[in-house]
This record gives C-alpha cells, sequence and structure tokens, in this order.
C-alpha cells in the first residue's frame, strides 16, 4: 500500500481512492439525472424533510379518524362507524367555545407585542458599533432558549405569586398585594418571555440585510426618523416580520405548558383543552375533533398571511419572486 | 433612523427593558437554588449548595442528563442533511405547488405538542421502535424542522449563484462543487440551525413523554414529572446545569464561528 | 380501517388466547387448594425474576408512602428492583390501552389508579385478572375492595379516602369552617382551590346547589348552578402536589382535597388542617391492577407485587403512611387520625359520609368533568 505512494509520479492511493469515490458518485448522479431529469432535483432534496415530517402528518391520520368515532362509555372504546358528533359537540360546548376565543386572542396579543419589543432588540443587535454590545445581546437572547418553558414558568412563579419578588417588591412601596399569577394575563406575560428570542431570531437576519446607507440617505434627504422607519425600514424588514409573525402565532396558538402553569386551571389555551379530553375524560374523539379544528384554523390563518404579504426571507421562496 | 436623539432613546429604553424581561427569571431561578430552605424563594432563605449535593446524589438524574444529550444530537444529526437540501430546495428552485409545501412545513407548529405527542406515539407503536431513543430525537426534529429549514434558508438567499458556476468553470463536478463550495457557503445557517435544534431538543418535553417509558426517560421529561409532584430547590439546581450548559456551548459557538455570525450580511 | 385505530380492539368480542390459559389455570389451582393439597410456598421461585419492575405512582407523600411500606420491603424479599414512574394516570392511561390495542408490551408493570380511571381500564379489557391462586391475598379483604360490575378482580380496591375541606389555620381562627358554604365566601375570593376536573366536590356541590343525593344522576343542575358561583370566586384549579404548594407559599386559604394531600403538608410544617363538614364529603378508593401484555413472567411478579401490597402489614404500613383506611379489616391506623371523622373505619363513620357508586361515576364522571371545564373556562 504505502510502497505505491512512496512511487512520487502518482498521487497517493488515499487521494485516487477519494477520486474514484468522487467518480462513481458523480457517475451515478448523472446515470440518475440525466439532463431532462434536472428538474427532479430539487424535489429529490425535499425528500428527507417531507419524511421527517411525515411522521407527525402520519400521527394526525389516527388523530383524524378519532376525530369521527364516538366514545361508547360502556367499554371505553370508540365506535366502528363514523360520524360528525364529536365536531358538533365541540360547536355546542360553551367551554370550548371560549377557549378557543381566548387561545386566539392571547395569541394575537403575544404576536404583536413580541413584534413591538422584538424589532428595536433586533435593531439594535444589528446596527450597534460595539462588538461587545452585540455579544451581550445575543448571550441575553439564547440563555433563557436553554432554559426550556417549564423552568422558565416556574421562574415567574416564584416572580408573580402572593409573597413573591413582584409583591413584596411593591408592599415596599406600600401597594399591594396584586393578585397575577394564575390569571391570563400571568399567562400572557409567560407567553411573551418564552417567545420574544424567536421573534428576534427570526426578524435579526431581515434587518441585517437591510443596507444602513438606505436608512443615512433617507434622513439627508430630510426624512424624520419615524418616516425613514416607516417608509423604508420597516418595507425592506417585510420579510422578517411575516416569519416572525408565523412563528410567535403559529407556536403561542398551540401552546400547552405556560397556560398549564402560570394559569391556575381556569385559563386554559386549546392544547390544555385537547390534553384535557385525551387524558382526563378519556374521549379521544372528542380532543381529536377539537385538535382537527385547530391545526386546520392555525393552518389556514397562515396560508392568508402567506397570501397578502408573501413568504419572507425566511420562507421558502427565491426573493426576486417576491 | 439611530441619528435622532428620541429614536435612539427609545430603541434603548426597549432593549433594557427586554434585558431584564428576558433575564429576570433566569436570574431568579438561580439566586434560588443557593437557598437553604426546602422551598423555592426569591430572595433565598440562606446559602448553601445542599440542592446541588442532592442532585449529584441522584443517579436518575445522571442518566436523564445523558440521554437528552444524545437525543439532542440524533435530533441535530437528522436535520443538517433535511433542512439544507430543503432550503436549497425551496429557495434555489421554481416549485410546483410551493404554497402547499409551506403550509405543509408549518406543521410543526400548528399542530398542538400533546397532538403530535400522541399521533407519534401511535407510529412509532404501530411499528415496533418504541422504547428506544432514536425515535425521540426523531420525533423532536420533526417538531423543529422549520427552524433548521428557515436558518439555511437565509443563508441560501446570500448565497452567489455565480459561484457554482465558477466552480463547474474550473471543471468541479456537481457533486465537489455542492461540498466544496455550496455547503461551506451555508455554514452560517447550518450552524444557527443545528444549535437552535439541539437547544430545543435538548428541553423538549411534551411529546418527549409519550414516547419515553421511565428507563429510558430525558431531563426535561424527569423535571417535568418530578418537578409537577412536588416542587422543591433541586429543580433549580438542575436549571442551573441548564444555565451552564448554555454558557458553555454559547462560549463555544462564539470560539468556534464567532457569536455574530448570523448577523452577517455577507 | 378500524383495527387500524389503536383505540379500537382488535378482538372486542374474543376471549385473548392469554386470559383464557390463564382462567383455566387459575381454575386447576382453585382445585387443589380446595383439596387441600399443594401448601403454596410465598413465591414461586422457578419463574424467572425480571431485573425491575415499573410501578406507576404518584408523586410526593404517595410515592413515599408506598415506597416505605411495599416497594422497599418488596425489593428486599424478591431482588426485584421496584422504580416508580411518576407520570400521571391520567397520562399513562391512553399509553397503556393504545400499547395493548397495538399488541405491545405496557409501559409499566402495576398501575395504582383511581378506581374510576380503573374500571374504564378494567371495561375496556386491558387489565390481567387478578385470582387467588396468583394473589392468594385477595381474600379477606373488605367488600368494597372488589370493584363493582365484575365476577372477579380486573383491578383490586385498596384503601378508601375522603375528599376533605383543608384550611390554612391562621385564616381561621375561630376553629375550621363548619360549612362547604365558606368556598363562596367573598373573603376568601382568589383563595379557594379545587381539583381542576371537580373530582371529589360533585356530590357536595349538588348539595350546596340545593339538590340531594338523590338528584346524582339524573339532575346535576344544582351542582352546576353551585360551579357557576364558585367560578365567580376566581378559584385555582390543580392537581395533588399543587394543593401542598398553594398552601405552602400562602396562595389559599381554602381546599376540596385528599386527606393525605393536607395531613403530608402538615407533616412538612405548614400550619393546615382539615375538617369533614356539616354536608358532608365525598368518599372514594382507589385500586391496583397489572395491564395486559406483559411477558409471562413478568405479569406474575407484578401480580406478586400486588398480592405483596395486599398482606396486612406492608399495607398497614403503605396507608398510614397516606393517612387512609385499608379496605382490610383489622389494621391499625395511625395514632393522629385516631376518631377523625375524615378517617372512616365504621359503617357509622361511612354514613356521614357521601359516596358515588362507581357505575355511576364510570358512566357519568366524564361528562361531569367535561361541565366543570366549560363552567370553569367559560
Amino acid at each position: 500500500m504505502t510502497s505505491a505512494a512512496q512511487s512520487g509520479a502518482v498521487a497517493p492511493p488515499s487521494t485516487r481512492a477519494r477520486w474514484r469515490a468522487i467518480d462513481a458518485i458523480d457517475g451515478t448522479l448523472r446515470r440518475l439525472f440525466p439532463p431532462r431529469a434536472r428538474w427532479l432535483i430539487p424535489y429529490v432534496f425535499l425528500v428527507p424533510a417531507v419524511l421527517i415530517v411525515f411522521v407527525i402528518v402520519a400521527g394526525l391520520f389516527y388523530i383524524g379518524d378519532s376525530s369521527l368515532r364516538v366514545l361508547d362509555r360502556s367499554t371505553f372504546t370508540q365506535s366502528d362507524d363514523y360520524s360528525l358528533t364529536n365536531y358538533i359537540g365541540v360547536y355546542e360546548r360553551t367551554g370550548y367555545r371560549s377557549v378557543l376565543q381566548r387561545t386566539f386572542v392571547g395569541a394575537t396579543t403575544v404576536t404583536i407585542v413580541v413584534l413591538l419589543l422584538a424589532f428595536p432588540y433586533a435593531y439594535a443587535m444589528v446596527r450597534t458599533t460595539s462588538s461587545f454590545m452585540r455579544k451581550f445581546l445575543l448571550f441575553n437572547l439564547f440563555l433563557p432558549f436553554f432554559l426550556g418553558q417549564v423552568v422558565r414558568a416556574y421562574g415567574w412563579l416564584i416572580i408573580l405569586g402572593q409573597q413573591g419578588l413582584m409583591n413584596n417588591t411593591l408592599a415596599q412601596f406600600g401597594i399591594g398585594p396584586i393578585s397575577v399569577l394564575y390569571t391570563n394575563t400571568a399567562v400572557t406575560i409567560g407567553l411573551i418571555q418564552y417567545m420574544l428570542p424567536f421573534g428576534v431570531l427570526m426578524l435579526a437576519p431581515a434587518l441585517t440585510a437591510i443596507d444602513e446607507d438606505i436608512e443615512a440617505a433617507s434622513g439627508s434627504l430630510g426624512a424624520r426618523w419615524w418616516e425613514t422607519l416607516w417608509y423604508v425600514v420597516l418595507p425592506l424588514a417585510k420579510p422578517g416580520l411575516v416569519a416572525a409573525t408565523v412563528v410567535v402565532f403559529t407556536i403561542s396558538l398551540t401552546e400547552f405548558a405556560i397556560p398549564a402553569i402560570l394559569g391556575g386551571g381556569t385559563n386554559d389555551y386549546v392544547a390544555n383543552a385537547i390534553y384535557d379530553a385525551f387524558f382526563r375524560i378519556s374521549d379521544m374523539g372528542a380532543g381529536s375533533a377539537l385538535a382537527v379544528l385547530l391545526i386546520l384554523f392555525g393552518s389556514f390563518l397562515v396560508a392568508v398571511l402567506f397570501a397578502v404579504a408573501g413568504t419572507g426571507t425566511m420562507g421558502f421562496v427565491r426573493e426576486s419572486d417576491q | 433612523m439611530m441619528q435622532s436623539a428620541f429614536a435612539r432613546r427609545l430603541v434603548w429604553t426597549v432593549v433594557w427593558f427586554n434585558i431584564v424581561f428576558l433575564g429576570l427569571p433566569t436570574f431568579v431561578i438561580l439566586a434560588a437554588s443557593f437557598t437553604a430552605g426546602e422551598i423555592l424563594t426569591f430572595p433565598p432563605d440562606g446559602f448553601s449548595l445542599r440542592w446541588y449535593q442532592e442532585l449529584l446524589g441522584m443517579r436518575d438524574f445522571q442518566g436523564a442528563l445523558w440521554r437528552s444529550v444524545q437525543v439532542a444530537a440524533i435530533c441535530t444529526l437528522f436535520s443538517i442533511p433535511a433542512g439544507t437540501l430543503a432550503a436549497l430546495a425551496m429557495v434555489r428552485y421554481r416549485l410546483r405547488f410551493a404554497r402547499t409545501l409551506q403550509i405543509y412545513f408549518l406543521l410543526p407548529f400548528t399542530v398542538p405538542l400533546v397532538v403530535s405527542g400522541i399521533g407519534m406515539m401511535f407510529v412509532f407503536g404501530e411499528i415496533g421502535v418504541l422504547g428506544q431513543l432514536w425515535p425521540v430525537g426523531l420525533a423532536t426534529c420533526a417538531i423543529n424542522l422549520p427552524f433548521m429549514i428557515w436558518s439555511v434558508s437565509a443563508s441560501v438567499n446570500r448565497l452567489d449563484p455565480d459561484l457554482e458556476n465558477a466552480a463547474a468553470n474550473c471543471g468541479a463536478t456537481p457533486f465537489q462543487a455542492f461540498f466544496t463550495v455550496t455547503v461551506p457557503a451555508l455554514m452560517p445557517g447550518i450552524i444557527t440551525g443545528a444549535l437552535l435544534m439541539f437547544i430545543l431538543a435538548f428541553n423538549e418535553f411534551i411529546v418527549s413523554l409519550f414516547l419515553v417509558d421511565v428507563r429510558i426517560v430525558t431531563l426535561p421529561v424527569w423535571m417535568y414529572t418530578s418537578i409537577r409532584n412536588i416542587i422543591t430547590p433541586d429543580l433549580a439546581a438542575v436549571a442551573v446545569v441548564y444555565i451552564a450548559i448554555a454558557a458553555v456551548a454559547i462560549f463555544v459557538l462564539d470560539r468556534l464561528v464567532g457569536l455574530d455570525i448570523f448577523l452577517k450580511s455577507k | 380501517m378500524s383495527s387500524k385505530n389503536p383505540f379500537v380492539p382488535k378482538q372486542r368480542f374474543m376471549m385473548p388466547r392469554r386470559r383464557f390459559v390463564q382462567s383455566a389455570a387459575s381454575m386447576g389451582a382453585l382445585g387443589a387448594l380446595g383439596a387441600g393439597i399443594a401448601p403454596r410456598p410465598a413465591f414461586a421461585e422457578d419463574v424467572p425474576k425480571p431485573s425491575e419492575i415499573i410501578v406507576r405512582a404518584w408523586g410526593g407523600i404517595w410515592s413515599e408512602s408506598l415506597a416505605e411500606g411495599v416497594s422497599r420491603p418488596f425489593e428486599e424479599a424478591t431482588g426485584i428492583a421496584v422504580r416508580h414512574d411518576l407520570t400521571e394516570d391520567n397520562e399513562v392511561q391512553p399509553r397503556i390501552w393504545a400499547a395493548v390495542a397495538q399488541n405491545r408490551v405496557p409501559p409499566i408493570h402495576v398501575n395504582w389508579d383511581t378506581t374510576t380511571n380503573a374500571t374504564k381500564s378494567a371495561l375496556r379489557g386491558v387489565c390481567d385478572e387478578l385470582t387467588p391462586d396468583v394473589v392468594p391475598n385477595l381474600e379477606g379483604l373488605l367488600g368494597a375492595a372488589q370493584p363493582s360490575g365484575f365476577e372477579g378482580f380486573p383491578i383490586v380496591n385498596c384503601y378508601s379516602y375522603v375528599y376533605v375541606l383543608a384550611y390554612r389555620e391562621e385564616a381561621f381562627p375561630d376553629g375550621p369552617p363548619q360549612s362547604w358554604d365558606v368556598m363562596l365566601d367573598p373573603q376568601y375570593r382568589g383563595r379557594v382551590a379545587m381539583y381542576n376536573d371537580g373530582i371529589g366536590f360533585e356530590p357536595v356541590a349538588v348539595i350546596m346547589g340545593g339538590g340531594s343525593m338523590d338528584d346524582i344522576p339524573d339532575n346535576m343542575e344544582p351542582a352546576w348552578e353551585f360551579y357557576r358561583q364558585f367560578r365567580e370566586q376566581q378559584p385555582l384549579l390543580g392537581e395533588d402536589p399543587d394543593f401542598t404548594n398553594w398552601f405552602q407559599r400562602g396562595e389559599i386559604d381554602v381546599a376540596c382535597t385528599i386527606i393525605s394531600n393536607a395531613r403530608s403538608a402538615k407533616q412538612a410544617g405548614i400550619p393546615v388542617s382539615w375538617t369533614v363538614p356539616q354536608e358532608g364529603a365525598k368518599y372514594d378508593t382507589d385500586a391496583l391492577w397489572v395491564p395486559l401484555g406483559l411477558p409471562d413472567n413478568e405479569a406474575y411478579w407484578a401480580k406478586q407485587y400486588v398480592n405483596f401490597a395486599l398482606a396486612g402489614e406492608n399495607m398497614e404500613t403503605w396507608c398510614s403512611g397516606l393517612g387512609l383506611p385499608p379496605l382490610r379489616p383489622g389494621l391499625e391506623g395511625p395514632d393522629d387520625l385516631v376518631g377523625d371523622p375524615a378517617y372512616p373505619q365504621t359503617e357509622e363513620d361511612f354514613a356521614r359520609l357521601l359516596n358515588i357508586p362507581t357505575d355511576i361515576l364510570v358512566e357519568h364522571q366524564s361528562d361531569w368533568f367535561a361541565m366543570f371545564r366549560d363552567i370553569m373556562q367559560s
């Protein structure tokens, strides 16, 4: 083996082996994708991701199937025949309706507040001239990310409780105590804090792509700062805004842990109602119907948003298409 | 825009508010973990390391921590090729059914995790792979895959197609060009995405709850089930382990590629 | 098509083969017993031992008492490690159901469950029948140990417990509240708590809403009326561990919870006490059972675990830890609960409490939970 390598003029066998391997792969690729089959390449590229997401979709077949079957209370099994009973149940139960409404309002509020908070943060992070500051802002963004929902929610328990940090602080000013924990407000606060890093991460690349000179030009042409913001920065940042909106809204809409821990049992989101149907009421069908409706609702809203606003840099379409 | 003093002050006020708002729960948990008392409070009740000692004594904890690392690694390994190729396909090429694909790839977010978890339990149960760690890794990959695709998409958008053409002109085969030109150019997006996937998988508990049993329990599930029963400051100590891991990971990332890598436009 | 759905059992009308074999074997064993020939050894040592068995337990005082009374002595007696799975019983239920439907090995060996939940599983046919030849300690239990609606023992009830009115002593300097109407007292607005599905409170709610026990299950309107007023009180809704936490953190003054939670909080030094108000309080039972689908030897040792739990001495330690009266006569209760109406022992004691028969609970409780949800989430 080594003697051939030492003969000088010839490349070492490891290199030759690599060439041969590359040739073989290229040859195979050429045979698999002759020029007229080139259009297949992107679809082949999509296969692994489509298959991975299909694990969820395959599970949804069970959920969809269950949603059409009615629970038999004498055997605790589901009926053999299909009906829309569970969907009618979702419509008729006032509890489900109010949970759906609370979730939608909550997710919308969280999205708006997160965008308002995340935009300046992302903007400052991108534009700051201090490398230390940029790193600090990034670090501060990533750290809570690592901390997971449960732990952060317990942090809020300590802060917002009757005898928690907030009330202790207020007491020193002679105020309170006020009950925030176990209210819808606590859920909203917890969710905003949870979603803020996602929002910043979605916005930052879009803001990075905006040339600082354009802003400067706008300013030197006499635009006030809010005019620059409104007519220059925001339109250019639209892809990031769309991406942040989609991420924050969809994840908030399907949130489970934060309402469960900070809501005190009376401020459930839809995912908690689904959980209850699955686990407390042993009624797979009722929970599945609610789940199917939530998924359709969420997907529909996203589709509308994409149609109205385009898909964003973080989206899946070439920028030139927009 | 930042030339206006008012705008500058407004931006930095919000930024400082965010810094406190983001950091407060972390800080409180960190401080509470050093309490000498029996319950989680802030300010902590005295100072001691007893809850850390307790944690070190728990073999369940160590096993769960190690399994979580494995799950997160498996998730990252699945997501890198899948996310990179998908991002290339979606951004580089004109696809049919692009809108439908976008909605499809958003399903991990529009399906509640409780539902994904139950569904995947049926799927993995049907093919008889429950009780192993790789399905958990695959599941955590599936529910977070959009983040990987998006991170890489951002890089693909900035990738100059001329680079690959130049490589081809120099005689590179498509395969060589892919690995010597395309992949290195996408590295910032791949690294950001991989880091996100790792973190999210490391913290996942709702879906995992249905895919693990007590023999292969992961750290977040272990925490969720034991915390839920009685909250003692050892939870805070676990949280601090997370913070430590986070700090190390961020430091390594900074060293490896520079923390602000995904803020760079070129 | 239906067989693809794990919630539709594959062989609904067929007796699973394994169960048939077992019941045949048990009949043979009973025959031998009747003839008084073979004295049984404590354990059949020839059945291969698994290295560990997994018992689903609640956390906190629940898990601790089970470990002390049953799991640790079982480990010592058999050398088989016992591991407690702290997943909620509600969360484990669909996992076991799916495992049985998909012919998989279930995630746990022994489930410790509310009788209502356990009965649902028994109705669904996912319980491995407990028979006196394998579980001899089924004999000599009180009648309430026998699950209602079944000939044999797909599950076995172990003890009864009372959903007491627990209160923070400092909030009631004049002594314990006499009536459940404190739950509606504006003074405690935002400081009252209940289970998040309303479990344990249904009969009290009916009575407080102006109805009587005879209204259950046909006329639950009084209960709903009570819950609607209760909703205005901004209650906290949670699970077992939450109550201890909330008392500890001073979040609540009054709660309807199982006596064990209040007692464990008190033992931890939290100034909490409990009472059975004049309207009475609901009592119920919990059960142990073994899911179908375990390898034969593991099923055997899981049943031995159940048998071990039902042995007088172990049951006494386990139930004393929980502060609950075991369903076996002649066992000693903890000293601190002697004469406590929340620790019922005699028929007289039970007569003061409220009970809803299991079959009614199984049929209606899900609907009640759903209605409770509706009211609390509105």
